[in-house]
């Protein structure tokens, strides 16, 4: 089987800055969700690439099991703060998140 | 993980379980379980260290260094304040039974995160940290807390992101992302990992191109929460972890130092723009905010000096970061209280109604300032002492022209809320009652005597570092 290796690493990098990309142009509350969670699988991508070269998938393997908890945990906070917010402010929109002024 | 020391990470999650079953019907019970929980875990830790026989064998039943028992005393001394604080003033309401255990997991979070002995145990209690840290945010009443909690939440996400690139690079070169273990092997590919993590950590500490959300995370939280979050969470999840890749990256010699020169720059923006931002501000929680971002720089500064006396001035400023913070903090909330509001522009004169939250915030803001006999002064003085030594003299010039900008910052904070004329509006303004004055004291007494005593908390650290 052919090394997938520098492919992996390209479209680790690839998909972290698309979803900077969606983070930076998006005003929308849930797409700049949705580019958080765009960027952390870049990261996931390249842990599981870095066990496959390394031949430690076993370690790979439990960690990346085990960050994809903490993301899940991460989502439904970072979601129950945005209904937070749509019930306060009755908006999703970024640009209206500026009463902290100094 | 160390196993010696980890009851502090368990009990305050058991107390974090038992809290809302068995304080369902009465506050006052959840507040005794959470203040009973912090205030054994401190005694016991002062046990450990003030005991002959383990100071005597220089602490050789235990594995840990001073890095972790200073910071565990750090975490409970802290997190003992604001609880003992919010459940003084009455700030948590009975139906909002989530602070407590919230509170605990957050303690337990960040004991966890200072006894990793690898870096993705690092990150999985940085992440368990951050989880609770955006929930005790958003539990502000208003818009400002929910503003605040998001900001947090879009602006460090990224970081960790970086953080796991960075243990992928570390797991590819090495096949391992043992601290021990990276200590003993200093490659290429190991140093380009802690340069990734060192990224991630400190957009998470707040350094200076990436401090936008700590202004707004630290006013938009509730008074207590934000006391708390400044002296110890936002401490231990960013900047511990940097003192910690310090003390690592030093042990590979030469091809680190670009790496530690790039965190210097950052530390030294960061020290310059939060001590002129503090100047312009209005409010009085914002510009503590940007005051405690300046202090982050001189911590960044003073480890990325790379140096045995640059690191332990970073521990010890770590320390006493938390311990003057924390106590100008609690007097903000005090004063938000009592007079109903933190504009500066609406005080004035309130040293005649509150003389005890007066004094105790001279003494804090004197020793962030670093005035001599007080615990800031000596912290500071081995930060600027070893950027002079190391080379940096340009950095060191700066560091100490804007620690006179603190005390700059500090004397205009006091003279427009504590001095003056009295105002109409505030003249039966009430001074906090004597459990809320409690922390502060607690905190300026440590403040004298840490500095006063200074050759020996220097002893301990030097000895056990």
């Amino acid at each position: 089987m052919t090394s997938t290796f520098s492919m992996d690493w390209l479209f680790a990098a690839l998909i972290f800055f698309i979803g900077a990309y969606c983070m930076a142009v998006s005003r929308n509350l849930i797409k700049q969700l949705i580019g958080l969670e765009i960027i952390s699988k870049a990261a996931l991508i390249a842990l599981i690439s870095a066990g496959a070269f390394s031949g430690n998938t076993n370690l790979a393997q439990a960690l990346i099991i085990t960050v994809i908890l903490v993301e899940a945990v991460i989502v439904a906070t970072g979601l129950a703060l945005l209904v937070k917010n749509y019930r306060l402010n009755g908006s999703i929109d970024i640009k209206k998140l500026d009463n902290l002024r100094g | 993980m160390t196993t010696e020391l980890l009851s502090y990470s368990i009990i305050p999650l058991l107390s974090a379980l038992a809290i809302p079953f068995l304080g369902r019907t009465n506050r006052k019970i959840s507040e005794i379980i959470a203040n009973v929980t912090l205030l054994a875990g401190l005694a016991n830790l002062a046990y450990i260290i003030f005991h002959p026989m383990n100071r005597n064998s220089d602490y050789a039943v235990f594995s840990f260094d001073g890095l972790t028992i200073t910071m565990l005393f750090t975490i409970y001394m802290v997190a003992l304040c604001c609880v003992f604080f919010a459940s003084a003033s009455h700030m948590v309401k009975a139906e909002k039974n989530a602070f407590y255990p919230l509170i605990m997991i957050s303690v337990s979070a960040m004991s966890s995160m200072v006894l990793a002995r690898d870096y993705f145990t690092l990150y999985i209690f940085m992440e368990a940290l951050a989880v609770t840290s955006f929930s005790l945010i958003a539990g502000e009443e208003g818009k400002g807390g929910i503003e605040g909690a998001i900001k947090y939440i879009l602006l460090t996400f990224p970081a960790s992101a970086l953080i796991l690139i960075g243990i992928a690079i570390m797991l590819m070169s090495g096949g391992t992302i043992n601290f021990d273990m990276i200590n003993s092997s200093p490659s290429t590919g190991n140093l380009a990992a802690l340069a990734f993590i060192t990224l991630g950590f400190a957009i998470k500490a707040g350094l200076f191109p990436f401090h936008f959300w700590t202004p707004d995370a630290y006013q938009g939280a509730p008074s207590a929460v934000s006391a708390y979050l400044a002296g110890v969470v936002t401490k231990i999840s960013g900047i511990y972890a940097l003192v910690k890749i310090c003390m690592t990256i030093r042990l590979f010699g030469e091809p680190a130092k670009p790496v530690a020169f790039a965190l210097l720059l950052a530390g030294v923006l960061t020290l310059i723009f939060g001590a002129i931002a503090a100047l312009m501000q209005k409010d009085m929680k914002r510009m503590l905010a940007f005051s405690s971002i300046s202090q982050m720089g001189y911590i960044a500064a003073g480890a990325a000096t790379l140096t045995p006396v640059g690191i332990i001035g970073a521990i010890l400023h770590i320390f006493n970061h938390a311990t003057f913070k924390t106590s100008l903090f609690l007097n903000s909330a005090a004063i938000e209280k009592s007079a109903g509001t933190t504009d500066m522009r609406k005080m004035g004169g309130l040293e005649k109604n509150m003389p005890y939250t007066s004094w105790t915030s001279i003494i804090a803001l004197f020793s962030t300032a670093g005035v001599p006999p007080l615990s800031g002064f000596w912290s500071k003085l081995l930060i600027i002492v070893a950027l002079w030594v190391s080379g940096f003299k340009l950095a060191a010039v700066l560091a100490l022209v804007f620690s006179i900008l603190t005390l700059a910052y500090f004397m205009m904070m006091q003279k427009k809320v504590f001095f003056g004329k009295p105002r109409e509006e505030l003249k039966d303004v009430r001074e906090a009652s004597a459990y809320m004055l409690a922390p502060a004291f607690l905190m300026s007494l440590i403040i004298v005597l840490s500095g006063i005593f200074f050759p020996y908390v220097f002893e301990f650290l030097g000895k056990t570092l």
